[in-house]
């Protein structure tokens, strides 16, 4: 089962990991983190996740921390 | 069982978060440099010297040796490394005002001399630390702080084409333009780095990549608008590819 780790902490909410994933599985959070912005989220309850690790490569923040494939 | 495909490079020190704006592409552009040092297993070997801007800051993320060079002068330090130490490996990262502008004399004569070093060059067509002056690579009609009614060649002449420049050195070992825009340019870019760190290590000449990035506070744009930027005006005029490479002519 594909997934990736996000560290909420590091986003700053810049977004561009949204338009990057192909299955759209990242989404705007409703809770907010240190920094005071509405981090991302990764929610996959289908298993859709390729694993292509497009997400952790565009993000600037190195907020995506791990990418698991299988 | 899931095999991990993405991991933060080892090269980074872990716990420090960027303090880069968000959206800005510096992040990526030191995660490259990062993964680079890991994939050539050359870290505990290597020396940055660090410039002056947002460049600068590099040194709080990389886990590597630094010395910090007054503005512009970077290249200058690391001529001073690399010749004190020549089994080391040294390199700057930059910012375009840096190389190009206050430190042109220095950066250009490097590259003639051959000195065996690489330089990351960030070219986001503004000085971004100091609140979005123009800077030597800022584009045609562009709009600054210090050219509120957008850049005029009569008055402000014509942006800088580094890495044409730089190529045309007959110390150059490598000299390539890349951009951030797409994933499948970060990739690119990554093989260009690596390459300018290779040249080096061989001891073929002067390595340099130019990365053209983004800048959305100064710009005044949202991330994924500076990103369209990047693609539609500066990537015309900045033509990614590499204009020289000894390593293929040879």
């Amino acid at each position: 089962m594909s997934r990736i780790v996000i560290d909420k902490e590091k986003c700053k909410a810049c977004y561009l990991c949204i338009n990057e994933c192909p299955k759209q599985l990242i989404k705007i959070s409703n809770d907010t983190n240190k920094l005071g912005v509405h981090t991302v989220e990764f929610n996959d309850p289908d298993n859709k996740c390729i694993g292509c690790a497009m997400c952790a490569m565009r993000c600037p923040d190195l907020a995506i921390t791990e990418v698991y494939r299988g | 069982m899931a095999t991990q495909v993405f991991k933060l490079p080892e090269s980074l020190k872990g716990d420090v978060k960027y303090s880069f704006c968000p959206g800005c592409d510096h992040g990526v552009a030191v995660r490259l440099v990062a993964e680079v040092l890991d994939e050539l297993g050359v870290r505990e070997n290597t020396i940055l010297a660090a410039s002056i801007g947002c460049s600068v800051t590099i040194y709080d993320f990389i886990n590597v040796d630094s010395l910090e060079a007054p503005h512009g002068r970077a290249m200058a330090e690391a001529t001073g490394i690399k010749r004190a130490r020549p089994d080391k490996i040294v390199f700057t990262y930059q910012g375009d005002g840096d190389f190009a502008s206050i430190g042109l004399a220095e950066s250009m004569h490097a590259a003639l001399r051959g000195e065996n070093i690489t330089a990351i060059c960030i070219n986001n067509t503004t000085y971004g630390m100091t609140g979005g002056q123009l800077g030597p690579t800022t584009l045609v009609g562009q709009v600054t702080t210090t050219s509120p009614t957008g850049r005029n060649v009569d008055y402000y002449g014509y942006p800088i084409k580094i890495a044409e420049h730089i190529a045309l050195c007959d110390g150059t070992a490598f000299s390539a333009r890349v951009s951030l825009d797409t994933v499948a340019n970060i990739k690119k870019a990554k093989q260009a780095i690596k390459k300018a760190f290779e040249v080096q290590i061989h001891g073929l000449g002067f390595g340099f990549v130019e990365i053209l990035s983004t800048c959305p506070t100064n710009w005044k744009m949202s991330p994924e608008k500076a990103h369209e930027r990047v693609r539609n005006e500066m990537m015309p005029v900045f033509k990614p590819g590499i204009y020289k490479d000894v390593t293929v002519q040879n």
